[in-house]
């Protein structure tokens, strides 16, 4: 008895591990033709599933390549904690795609491969400068993007029509050309709605604009170093929550949303409106797009949005690509990223909306159904951009904005753009701001004691910055 | 007598697996942590070097730290009490042959239904519901019990209430459910034998209940408290996984993986905190052993009646 | 001094009814918003919370396909690694704590204590050193590394000692001795058929647990064939600016689903301790 049960112990545990251990083959993203010369492989991870179309569309001009695309997502930070921990060992992917929250301290790190070569693509195709000096420290490239997100101000025609006498968008830039013009005009829309109407949804709707057009960056010589602008933020935040420009509605919230679309209303039920929002060029089909809509239906807004932009250049998110240094592909890690972001024909079709479905299933039959590139995703290069605006001067998106070109709004926003000062402790420090700015503007805490609540903060996440 | 020796070998027999299995998977990670809170390693750098006790040094002279350790004490507490409290009442309610509660396996099910949420998903749930223009302040001012609306999850007080009641409502099914399998494993002749002999309701919970289930209440108390100490999931979620507002729900987990978190991946120091926890978990639990230790008089005599 | 008694217990039953219904509205309201979001779209959800459900689950439906998972493929996955942890689980931890309570060997108090101090470790640091250690292992990408620890599983042998030590039953140790069983035999043939109710106690929460665990899994597995059905849900949380909301609640309800079947099907199990006082007799 004794023996048979340890016997069989045995057999289980062994044959659990036998079947476990074993590693399945190589999930193969596209279907191997019945070919007799072996495909190189390339792993590339990344957090959406945006990459996977154009990893299909390289298999088209490289069917020798077999790319296995992994996804994981970041929503609790798989993503990042999955790549931390692969660091060093052998199970490193061939090519990362990295966010604009993470983008930089990876770039700032040992990890990603040196790519500079592949700047004079960049050059040539007029990359926004923006969108390679995020890319890059100490002067080495280490990562590329194929989209530009800089950022724009969308605002509501009829109203701008009601308190400005004008929605023309040239008009409209004048009248909030900087931060002083853009106060001035939000107490006009106070005083002529009644106080119904709020310039901006939320503080945190602007507060990307002060960042980004800093004279220093966060950290200097391992010193944090707080820029005017950011006092200036601060003091404009102060001064739009005491003066009630702003309707507390915070960004992804239901209120937020609902100012998109007429539908919002303060507690008691009496209508707000929101005049304007700050979003950068994924917002507009993302974000603004759907929700113009009530979600019954009963309100809409759209065709009623003008595009500017705005009183001060800023960028917000992204996706960059970069080669992890162990590769044992570099050549094709590297030539992938070309094709990715400095492709110009790639670049021109994934803009243009030429990737369908159709157009990928003909490469690849188990892409799945939803996969597609929708057109409209504003690319980082100038010259595919000057190429293909005018194509969409009648797209949905332009029809959405009262037929302005949207496109055109953000090529216009997008060289002026700088983001020079980035570094990768920007998002913990400036994210460590939001509380106390937050009990600031509510008044529990005094000037003096939020910036000290704030160092304390930023000196628990970063115990080796020197900050006084 | 030399037979009880030989059978006591045998010990090692059953126990062999488990040695086993831990080598193998459990020791690295173990060592590997309190190692890394001896250096400054970052995840982001390949070089790190030993610094000796400075993590922890700086540790003690963090105010945040000790505000993590406070915070995630007085969550515990507030959530703990009240769940040992319901689940003890519901227990005795459906084991009570007298009260003969219907539907008790319907119960519960439903109670312990929240378990198996997901925290993401519920965390987002409540977030909802209590933010600014959400449909708590649309109902509680449209029927004048509040004059405006209020920023719920910006009010200290009450971020703190939603963590303690979120965490109360995952958990207490489940408590249910352990205390609920003691209490039957317990011989309802006892109970019996006692009422002959006249012993009240009370007195019945406290010389028979209690004792006979004395190891699964320790067992209940000490991985609530380990689980209490690393809670996670729902402050982190609720806010915005700094412990907002004011770092009212900052516990001590959240703390750790911000700093290992952060641009540069301090897991060195992050690391450290683990430590700490660590050792002030253990040190509580082995009071909680301590005071409730075995007399084991009692215990066996009820059993050998 | 019969119809007094028989008046309070009415009183008490009508109480305990009545706190129940209160408890099961608390406790039923957020799941059930929840379910509903599952018949709503996106914009409906980042609008706003609603009791009543809408049209869209069909429709959402249609998304959480088209999104290319592999959903019996990943219900299958989530099956099989959580069968196999939930069985590892409870019988190791069963038969330690057995080991622990029957015998008394050297250096037995310092493996319980060990045991004990385990149950504290954070986890949440560990993961990374863990997948690098598995990664020298040669055991990343593998269901190895989600079940295998699991024979080490520190706090179900504390739970199973406590249980043990409160049904032990010497003499029945004793007897099956003397009747010539091995010291296995006594473990499989006589013990772990009076622990059922604490097995499957601890059965039903290592299955929810490893059931619901996503995080671990997407740091130690990569191939996507592998993906249990809560990783695949929350991919479709991939999009960063364009969460599909609808079709992620579906996809978290649905994987909900297996688990309250599990549980309503084994839960029946857990509270026949009343059998116990029929060993004694």
């Amino acid at each position: 008895m004794k023996r048979i049960s340890i016997i069989l112990s045995i057999i289980i545990v062994a044959s659990m591990l036998l079947s476990a251990c074993t590693k399945a083959p190589e999930v193969v993203e596209t279907e191997a033709p019945p070919a007799t010369t072996e495909k190189t492989v390339l792993n590339v991870w990344s957090f959406t599933n945006e990459i996977l179309t154009m990893a299909v569309a390289f298999e088209k001009s490289h069917p020798d390549v077999d790319v296995v695309y992994t996804m994981i997502p970041m929503t609790n930070g798989e993503y990042q904690t999955k790549l931390m921990a692969t660091l060093g060992t052998a199970d490193v992917p061939d090519v990362v795609a990295l966010e604009a929250a993470f983008v930089k301290s990876y770039v700032e790190s040992d990890f990603l491969a040196d790519i500079g070569d592949l700047q004079k693509y960049a050059d040539e195709l007029k990359m926004y400068p923006f969108v390679y000096e995020v890319g890059m420290a100490d002067g080495v490239h280490k990562a590329y993007a194929y989209q530009a997100t800089p950022g724009a101000l969308f605002y509501r025609r009829s109203l701008a029509k009601e308190y400005f006498g004008t929605d023309d968008p040239v008009e409209i830039q004048k009248l909030l050309a900087d931060f002083d013009k853009f106060i001035a005009a939000a107490e006009v829309v106070k005083t002529k709605s009644g106080g119904n109407t709020y310039m901006v949804a939320s503080n945190g709707d602007f507060q990307n604009l002060f960042f980004a057009n800093r004279e220093q960056p966060w950290v200097v010589d391992g010193k944090l170093t707080v820029d005017p602008m950011v006092e200036k933020m601060v003091e404009t935040v102060k001064l739009f929550r005491d003066n009630g420009y702003e309707a507390k509605a915070n960004q992804w919230q239901e209120g937020w949303f609902a100012g998109m679309n007429d539908t919002l209303k303060d507690a008691e039920g009496n209508p707000k409106k929101i005049f304007s929002y700050f979003l950068p060029t994924w917002g507009l089909p993302y974000v603004l797009a759907p929700n113009a809509t009530s979600a019954d239906k009963t309100s809409t807004t759209v065709g009623d949005w003008g595009v500017v932009e705005g009183p001060l250049p800023y960028q917000w998110g992204g996706t960059w690509l970069g080669v992890m240094k162990e590769t044992k592909k570099m050549d094709l890690a590297k030539e992938f990223i070309r094709f990715c972001t400095l492709d110009e024909e790639n670049l021109t079709n994934w803009a243009t909306g030429v990737y369908t479905n159709e157009y990928l299933k003909a490469i690849d039959p188990t892409v799945p159904e939803g996969q597609s590139q929708a057109a409209g995703d504003f690319v980082g290069s100038q010259v595919v951009v000057e190429k293909i605006t005018a194509g969409f001067d009648d797209s949905e998106m332009s029809a959405f904005l009262g037929g302005q070109n949207s496109y055109g709004g953000f090529a216009a926003a997008a060289p002026s753009v700088n983001a020079r000062l980035m570094q990768g402790s920007d998002d913990a420090i400036q994210r460590a701001l939001n509380d106390p700015l937050n009990s600031y503007l509510e008044g529990t805490l005094t000037l003096e004691e939020m910036w000290s609540t704030w160092k304390d903060a930023v000196r628990n996440e970063f115990p080796d910055l020197i900050i006084n | 007598m030399s037979s009880k020796i030989k059978h006591n070998q045998y010990g090692y027999l059953f126990v062999a697996p488990f040695i086993l299995g831990f080598l193998i998977f459990g020791l690295y990670p173990v060592v590997n942590t309190i190692a890394l809170s001896f250096t400054d390693k970052t995840l982001m750098s390949a070089t790190s070097s030993f610094i000796g006790f400075r993590n922890f040094q700086n540790l003690f002279a963090d105010s945040t730290f000790m505000t993590a350790i406070t915070n995630t004490w007085e969550l515990w507490l507030m959530n703990f009490i009240p769940q040992i409290a319901i689940a003890f009442i519901l227990a005795i309610w459906f084991t009570n042959t007298r009260l003969k509660i219907k539907g008790v396996g319907i119960w519960r099910m439903i109670f312990y239904m929240p378990n198996l949420m997901m925290a993401s998903a519920v965390a987002a749930l409540f977030f909802s519901l209590f933010s600014f223009y959400g449909p708590v302040n649309q109902l509680l001012v449209r029927s004048d019990i509040l004059p405006e609306a209020v920023d719920f999850l910006r009010n200290p007080q009450i971020a703190r209430g939603l963590v303690v009641f979120i965490q109360w409502w995952m958990w207490f099914g489940q408590t249910t459910i352990l205390l609920m399998a003691a209490m039957t494993a317990i011989s309802p002749s006892l109970y019996e034998a006692a009422w002959v002999d006249g012993a009240g309701t009370f007195q019945m919970f406290t010389r028979i209940t209690l004792p006979l289930i004395k190891p699964v209440l320790i067992y209940i108390l000490v991985t609530s408290l380990v689980g209490g100490m690393q809670m996670f999931d729902i402050p982190y979620l609720l806010t915005d996984g700094r412990g907002s507002p004011a770092n009212s729900i900052l516990t001590n987990n959240i703390n750790m993986y911000m700093k290992f978190h952060s641009s540069k991946g301090h897991i060195g120091a992050a690391s450290s905190v683990g430590v700490i926890v660590f050792l002030m978990t253990s040190a509580v639990a082995l009071l909680i052993f301590f005071l409730l230790r075995e007399k084991h008089s009692t215990g066996k005599e009820i059993k050998e009646k | 001094m019969k119809t007094n008694y028989s008046r309070s217990t009415h009183i008490l039953r009508f109480l305990v009814y009545f706190l129940m219904v209160v408890l099961v509205v608390i406790t039923i309201i957020p799941i059930w918003m929840l379910i509903v979001n599952a018949t709503r779209s996106t914009v409906e959800i980042q609008q706003g919370l609603s009791l009543l459900p809408s049209r869209y689950l069909v429709s959402n439906y249609k998304i959480l396909l088209s999104k290319g998972l592999d959903l019996p493929r990943g219900f299958l996955n989530s099956f099989t690694i959580s069968i196999l942890t939930t069985i590892v689980t409870v019988y190791f931890s069963l038969l330690t704590a057995y080991g622990i309570v029957s015998y008394d060997f050297k250096g037995k108090k310092a493996l319980y204590n060990f045991i004990i101090v385990l149950v504290m470790i954070p986890m949440q640091l560990s993961i990374i050193g863990f997948y690098q250690w598995m990664s020298k292992l040669g055991l990343s990408d593998s269901y190895a590394a989600l079940i295998l620890p699991s024979i080490a599983s520190a706090g179900s042998v504390f739970f199973a000692k406590q249980y043990l030590e409160s049904i032990m039953l010497h003499e029945l140790i004793d007897a099956g001795r003397i009747d010539g069983c091995s010291e296995l035999g006594i473990f499989h043939r006589i013990m772990l058929p009076i622990a059922v109710p604490g097995a499957f106690t601890m059965g039903i929460f290592a299955f929810v647990a490893s059931w619901n665990n996503f995080f671990t899994a997407f740091i130690l597995i990569t191939s996507r064939d592998k993906y249990t059905l809560p990783m695949l849900v929350q991919t479709l949380r991939g999009d960063v600016y364009r969460h599909e909301y609808g079709a992620i609640y579906l996809g978290l309800a649905a994987s909900v689903v297996p688990i309250i079947v599990i549980y309503f099907l084994f839960s029946r199990y857990i509270v026949n301790g009343i059998s116990m006082g029929a060993v004694k007799e």
